[in-house]
């Protein structure tokens, strides 16, 4: 096994909190004797990982989860309060839009600058000079003064100088969603290539699809901490889960029996069949009893949502003509099967709503939640069948129909 | 030491030599910038390096000789006595205030490159005080054709006291610019208390004029001590060292140290407050 590229073990950052003029005054005395930072914030706290050369890892985490302060502790530009970084081979960081461009110089300035830093010297960057401009592609704009760019344009040059050196790693925070379409193309393509050619990348990004296609590992932070560390089909399928489980809140389901007492339509059981985990594609059913005031078969609204809330299927008894079995006086049961459940991997639930026998009022609200598993990178709520026409598959085929003739 | 951590950013991986070439490359990368955008650049900005001297001169020519009608000064005309030494001081001012507030007006760079940031005080320093020795040697050769005495040969002398003078200005400018990161009022003080010092130091006037019971309190000044002796030197003739300049060098190589020392105690967290 080749020895990692980068190895981090249990760093973690602390920021000095100082909100006067007195605190800052005391955080320089405390700093310049030696001491460390007395009232300080956890940005990020025992975090360990490595990268191996070639392996790409993705770091996801909702805002202020510690991410940017990861990506700098890697470039060197912050130095973590505590634990270890060893870093071997050269690091290309592309952090936030225009990777330290200085706003008042023109574009070719910042362009010397920018080797520079990197470590260029005067002759290789004028090798280097003409593919940069040629790859940002900002036409006459490189003798502007950058701060008369689009934030695109400074995003382009920034991604132009970043890879132009062909880092070792390549560190890159949420920048590809800025530049055009065109542009953004030609980034993954970029990456693409350069991870073909053995790169490695650390990207940071809220775009799952991006962490599914361009790294085999994910990290997830959580409040400056690993929440979870694994491959990334794993590790993005549980952050999304986690997501639309918050968005959705903790909608507690309405007791059956407070229902009953009001003398309401109210559904007294919801069950899944087999339990709150399945597998994609696999079977569901939901079954439960519904309490009717007056005796007569209510209608059974059930509802499949996503844990965000959003809707993706339902259907109600009367929709099918079909009506409760009656058990009791007052009680009816209903039983429901999905087949088979085509559902995408993530975090759902089965709504189920009790309407009077007429179907026009709606009474009650019980909610199950469950978890659909799966190992795919297919994208959207549901799958949806389809076929691909490709040259190779028509031909086979016209050969059939010609064979069986 | 436990709170400094054990962290090897890339730039330790190459050798010392490979990291000293590239802080070469970047320390004249800044250093051009510096000159050319901030003096060289802007019109204005090369006018007004070179004007507010000359300007300042003329004003306090004209109020010390004119209205005050102040004599020779240590048998040297007022004008050329002033020049030789204002020049240094207003340099070394410039350098001090520009030096300050460098870490501040990098922070694009600081908060998303790893370098050394340093270079960027030192740069600032270099290019303030480059373009004003050369305003320095422009404004003698204009006094010497108007008939003034100036003792070209004392230049000998004068640039070892220059560099005296930009190690010592380093090592304040390096200890301010770090405070000013944490604390930024330090750029509004320093304006009035360098005024201050401006007068309290033989500049306008010779350390002979000063009443017997200030004496040594002026002369104290580190600053007044590298006048005399440039007056010595270019006014004078007079080359020979004496041991005040071994105790100048220490003094400068001191408050080097010491400004680097806070320097470097604070560079780490400048990236939180820039």
């Amino acid at each position: 096994m080749a020895a990692p590229l980068l190895k981090l073990s249990a760093v973690g950052k602390d920021y000095a909190k100082t909100d006067h003029n007195a605190a800052r005054i005391r955080l320089v005395f405390d700093l310049l004797r030696g001491r460390g930072v007395a009232h300080a914030f956890r940005a990020l706290d025992d975090v360990s990982f490595e990268l191996a050369p070639g392996e790409s890892l993705g770091i996801i985490g909702e805002n202020g989860a510690g991410k940017s302060t990861l990506l700098k502790i890697v470039a060197g530009v912050i130095t973590p309060t505590r634990g270890r970084v060893a870093v071997h081979g050269r690091v290309g960081a592309l952090l936030e839009l225009g990777s330290g461009f200085h706003p008042e110089y023109t574009g070719l300035a910042n362009i010397d600058l920018a080797a520079a830093l990197l470590g260029l010297a005067p002759t290789e960057i004028a090798a280097k000079r003409e593919e940069i401009i040629a790859f940002a592609d900002i036409g006459s704009h490189i003798h502007d003064p950058i701060k008369h760019y689009s934030s695109g344009m400074v995003v382009r040059l920034g991604f132009a100088v970043a890879t132009a050196l062909t880092p070792d790693v390549l560190i890159t925070d949420e920048v590809l969603a800025v530049g055009d379409e065109s542009f953004q193309k030609k980034c993954i393509a970029w990456m693409e290539r350069y991870l073909q050619g053995g790169g490695t990348l650390l990207l940071c990004s809220h775009s799952m699809y991006h962490v599914q296609k361009l790294c085999r590992n994910a990290l997830w932070l959580k409040g400056g901490r690993v929440e979870r560390y694994g491959a990334s089909a794993d590790v993005t399928q549980s952050y999304l889960a986690y997501h639309e489980e918050k968005s959705a809140g903790a909608k507690q389901p309405i007791s059956p029996h407070r229902a009953a007492a009001e003398g309401v339509y109210a559904i007294q059981s919801l069950v899944l069949d087999p339990g709150a985990h399945i597998e994609s594609g696999g079977a569901l059913t939901v079954s439960g009893n519904i309490f009717s005031p007056d005796g007569r078969a209510p209608v059974i609204l059930l509802g499949v949502v996503r844990a965000d809330g959003t809707p993706v299927y339902g259907v109600a008894s009367d929709m099918d003509g079909v009506a409760p079995t009656r058990i009791d006086d007052r009680e009816f049961s209903f039983r429901l099967t999905f087949p088979a459940l085509p559902l995408l991997p993530g975090k759902y639930l089965i709504r189920a709503h009790a309407l009077d026998p007429e179907g026009v009022r709606l009474f009650d609200n019980v909610e199950q939640t469950f978890t659909v598993e799966g190992d795919t990178r297919e994208l959207g709520l549901v799958r949806i069948a389809h076929r691909w026409h490709d040259g190779v598959d028509s031909a086979v085929a016209s050969d059939r129909r010609l064979g069986t003739r | 030491m436990s709170s400094i951590p054990d962290h090897l950013p890339p730039r330790r991986e190459a050798s010392a030599a490979v990291s000293f070439a590239r802080d070469r490359a970047l320390f004249a990368n800044f250093f051009q910038r510096e000159l050319f955008s901030r003096y060289l650049g802007s019109i204005s900005g090369l006018a007004w390096a070179l004007l507010h001297p000359l300007a300042l001169l003329a004003v306090y020519h004209f109020v010390f000789t004119t209205i005050f009608r102040a004599g020779a000064m240590n048998g040297k005309s007022f004008l050329i006595f002033v020049a030789v030494a204002l020049w240094p001081w207003l340099a070394a001012q410039e350098a001090l205030q520009r030096g300050t507030v460098s870490i501040a007006s990098h922070a694009g760079l600081i908060r998303k490159v790893a370098f050394p940031h340093e270079l960027v005080v030192y740069a600032s320093i270099a290019a303030t005080l480059t373009l004003q020795l050369v305003g320095y040697l422009c404004v003698l050769l204009v006094l010497a054709l108007f008939g003034e005495p100036v003792h070209f040969e004392g230049l000998l002398l004068a640039l070892p006291l220059w560099i005296i003078l930009a190690v010592a200005v380093a090592g304040l400018a390096l200890a301010l610019a770090a405070l000013q990161v944490f604390v930024k009022d330090i750029e509004h003080i320093l304006m009035p208390v360098l005024m201050i010092l401006m007068y309290l130091t033989p500049i306008l006037y010779p350390l002979t004029l000063v009443p017997e019971g200030m004496k040594p309190w002026v002369a104290a000044n580190p600053f007044g001590y590298l006048v005399d002796r440039l007056r010595d030197a270019l006014l004078d003739g007079k080359l020979a060292l004496q041991w005040g300049d071994a105790a100048a060098v220490i003094v400068a190589l001191a408050l080097f140290a010491a400004g680097r020392w806070v320097f470097l105690r604070l560079s780490p967290h400048f990236e939180d407050f820039v």
